[in-house]
């Protein structure tokens, strides 16, 4: 059964290692060329990638992201409009991080049009990785794509504004008080195990609230971990 | 190492200094965070990268340039912008790659309209996005970025 479960969680990575090794059976010269053009990119990637990773935790921790999306309201105008690209392009973690921290900023009165610039920056205007696209595609290339992208962005975010209502985003299902997790936007990095493993465990690659004793609950050595999640996929309702 | 990548490692080294000296908790929780964010995507990136590999071996980026060079711009843009929406990449193995077909001779405009929808629109999020937001909110932001995509290709075509 956990067998098939790793299997079904590495399904990509399964199918790819198969392709190598039909590959190296039908043409061995073809499997040898194969890995050496992905050593490029390995070798590439190792280059930027840890810096990546570091910086863009440092922005998230000191950049105070609370403070800026309390001022997105509806009034906000070209203040929330700025802020809110300013959230999206120091942001970590993948664009389906995004979506369950924009619903909550939905929730505490976010335009919709700031929600759309918010996940659009987020998924292409990365502060850190604008000089490593100026890198490979030239200073050039990447100012021109980036005031054009944030250009389009202003645009499509007032389009979509127009289109859609604060009623077509689903109503909010009863908030649950006590302590979920969003399994969608967990990334398996572990962090909450190891800070507080009573309460989180690690299941499949991801991590679970486990079955715990709530009265006996720390709540700072749990707000501790809630900040410590690279992605906020964990959230307390205080009952 | 070039200018780019040492300049990147500097800024990041310096921040990570100033971040030290003013909190050592709140950095060392930065470094695990980072830890933690490499390690959570390591499996998935190294598939992507072996199987780049494998895919730049089969189709050679000059052929890709030779035959998307017999294409209408139009029809070579929109087919990049669809092929961009089916796959996710992380931006930094997307740039390389981007890099090695521009550098092949693959036009620019379809390029840069591969590089937006590989990371604004996603086939494979939609049933997320959709799960939080609504169908219409989700047809809707991932159609306009679809459109952008192309727009913004095309007029980099022409500025460039």
């Amino acid at each position: 059964m956990t067998v098939i479960n790793k299997i079904k969680g590495n399904l990509f990575l399964v199918l790819v290692v198969l392709a190598y090794i039909i590959m190296f059976i039908m043409k061995p010269p073809m499997g040898i060329e194969s890995v050496k053009n992905s050593g490029y990119y390995i070798k590439e990637m190792l280059m930027i990638m840890p810096v990546i990773f570091v910086l863009t935790a440092l922005l998230d921790m000191w950049v105070p992201k609370e403070k800026i999306m309390k001022l997105l309201g509806k009034d906000a105008k070209a203040k929330g409009v700025f802020l809110a690209f300013a959230v999206g392009s120091i942001s970590a973690g993948p664009i389906y991080a995004a979506f369950p921290m924009c619903v909550m900023l939905h929730k505490k009165g976010a335009s919709i049009r700031n929600i759309i610039i918010i996940l659009s920056s987020w998924a292409v205007i990365k502060v850190p990785m604008l000089l490593n696209e100026a890198k490979f595609l030239g200073p050039k290339f990447m100012i021109i794509r980036w005031i054009l992208t944030v250009i389009a962005i202003i645009i499509f975010s007032w389009i979509a504004a127009k289109m859609l209502k604060d009623e077509d985003l689903p109503e909010e299902t009863a908030t649950k008080t006590g302590l979920s997790l969003n399994r969608d936007a967990c990334m398996g990095c572990t962090l909450c195990v190891k800070s507080y493993s009573e309460v989180f465990e690690i299941q499949g690659k991801k991590a679970m609230v486990k079955t715990h004793n709530k009265t006996t609950i720390d709540k700072e050595r749990l707000q501790n971990t809630i900040k410590a999640c690279p992605v906020n996929a964990i959230e307390y309702i205080e009952e | 190492m070039d200018i780019f990548t040492i300049a990147i490692w500097v800024g990041t080294l310096i921040f990570l200094g100033v971040s030290l000296a003013k909190d050592k908790a709140k950095t060392k929780q930065a470094l695990k965070m980072a830890f933690g964010m490499g390690k959570g995507m390591a499996t998935s990136i190294f598939s992507i990268i072996f199987a780049i590999g494998l895919i730049l071996t089969l189709l050679p980026p000059s052929e890709i340039a030779n035959f998307v060079g017999k294409q209408s711009v139009l029809l070579a843009t929109v087919s990049a912008a669809l092929l961009g929406t089916i796959t996710l990449v992380p931006a930094f193995i997307a740039f390389p790659l981007i890099g090695t077909l521009v550098n092949a001779g693959v036009g620019i405009v379809p390029s840069v309209a591969f590089l937006t929808t590989l990371t604004m629109v996603g086939v494979v999020t939609f049933p997320l996005e959709k799960k939080e937001f609504g169908v219409k909110f989700t047809a809707i932001r991932n159609g306009l970025s679809f459109l952008s995509a192309i727009i913004i290709a095309l007029v980099m075509g022409v500025i460039i």
